[in-house]
């Protein structure tokens, strides 16, 4: 058992090494240029219809979706065929996901109670989706391969394989005859939360979806939450000139339930700048250090970008648990007017 | 003064408003530390909830980065 363990030890560190000699030698013969970053998403192909009168391409965080959707359908065969078999335990990658899902759940049903199967697919899908599509910012390859385009504030190319150029920093005498061709790129998977359209898009799907789970469970009472009429009906039972304070604190009641309304859209706009806040700013974050020191320094800030990837995603689920259970809790209106009845 | 010179002043102006994030995040910080203190066995409660209020304050602190990116690259 020890023979065969030693020589895999030295095989770890000879790869490590050779792995970073070939990245020290890429960063002097290479030296990376800063990506142009632009806030809305690059396009990866040509136009493909017209709609409304808007273009529609593929853009990069289109496919970035697209691979988040198709890891999450792989790994929820792998679980199906698991489940399929008959065991209880799960193995493998299942096991941790069933992992992650249970303590999911142990959280929703804390704070939800009887509502936590109804919210909980909201919070776990929403989850997953962020959880994968912020990790995809740490694979190789991710804003640094694509396709080149003419750019008048580009950078000269240069060949290495057959159909494959990088970006390289320009000297000053390829422009003798002014005529060289400048290109910049576009990637070809982009990360999809710096991209406003997917987190707003997301942001919307949690507030509508807190409104309907409100509403079915609740029904009508659940409007009171915008439309207090049992403040409208305090109000309006003290005598207006016996006791003024009463009336001027049921009136404010009913203009607090008004002003839930606007907290809704401030909840959209808040989920959506949120993610996308912070992984843009991440991602800007990798592209700056990236260049300056092209060895080792990017990989501490690969770590953070794990850290807050992983966060962000399981706070816009926590925060969407959260409006969802406090949605369908009756304000206990219901039960002080019955008393009044 | 030309339009990319204001342009990037404020930029560096916008981000002053992560002082308030970082005040927020250390009264934060000092209210969970004390709680630990005062309760060791309610720890994970505690740090939990922490977590929480500081991305909501780190949200706000995101929000002036958002306007300052904005402003060098949108505007």
């Amino acid at each position: 058992m020890e023979e065969t363990r030693k020589p895999r030890r030295g095989i770890n560190r000879l790869i490590l090494l050779v792995v970073l000699a070939l990245s020290v030698a890429g960063a002097f013969l290479f030296p990376p240029i800063r990506p142009h970053v632009q806030l809305p998403a690059e396009p990866i192909t040509s136009k493909l219809f017209e709609f409304l009168g808007q273009d529609f391409y593929i853009t990069n965080t289109m496919v970035a979706v697209l691979i988040a959707d198709v890891l999450l359908l792989l790994i929820a065969f792998a679980i199906n065929r698991q489940i399929k078999q008959g065991k209880s335990v799960l193995e493998g990658i299942s096991g941790a996901f069933a992992a992650i899902l249970e303590a999911l759940y142990d959280m929703t049903e804390s704070t939800a109670g009887k509502h936590a199967k109804k919210i909980f697919p909201y919070f776990a899908t929403i989850f997953l989706l962020v959880l994968v599509v912020n990790l995809t910012e740490l694979i190789p390859g991710v804003d640094s391969i694509g396709l080149l385009h003419h750019d008048e504030h580009g950078y000269p190319v240069q060949e290495i394989f057959p159909g494959i150029a990088t970006l390289v920093k320009s000297s000053g005498e390829t422009l003798h005859n002014g005529e060289t061709e400048l290109y910049g790129l576009y990637p070809f998977v982009r990360v999809a939360s710096t991209d406003l359209n997917f987190t707003v898009a997301l942001a919307l799907i949690s507030v509508v979806m807190t409104q309907v789970v409100g509403l079915r469970t609740l029904g009508r009472e659940y409007l009171t939450k915008y439309w207090n009429t049992h403040a409208l009906k305090e109000a309006w039972k003290k005598p207006q000139f016996g006791d003024p304070m009463a009336f001027i604190m049921a009136l404010i009641d009913w203009v607090v339930g008004i002003l839930e309304i606007v907290a809704e859209f401030s909840k959209i706009i808040s989920f959506a700048f949120r993610l996308f806040g912070v992984i843009f700013a991440g991602a800007v974050v990798l592209f700056v250090i990236g260049t300056l020191v092209p060895v080792f320094v990017q990989s501490a800030f690969l770590l953070l970008e794990l850290l807050f990837g992983t966060l962000q995603a399981f706070i816009f689920g926590i925060l969407t648990m959260l409006f969802m259970s406090m949605a369908t809790q009756s304000h206990g209106h219901g039960e002080a007017g019955d008393e009044h009845h | 003064m030309d339009a990319e010179a204001a342009k990037l002043i404020g930029a560096g102006l916008a981000m002053l408003g992560t002082i308030g994030a970082g005040l927020g995040i250390g009264i934060l910080g000092m209210g969970a530390v004390q709680g630990i203190a005062r309760n060791p066995d309610a720890a994970g409660d505690v740090q939990t909830n922490m977590i929480l209020g500081i991305a909501f304050a780190e949200a706000v602190a995101i929000y002036c980065l958002v306007v300052a990116l904005l402003l060098i690259f949108v505007a």
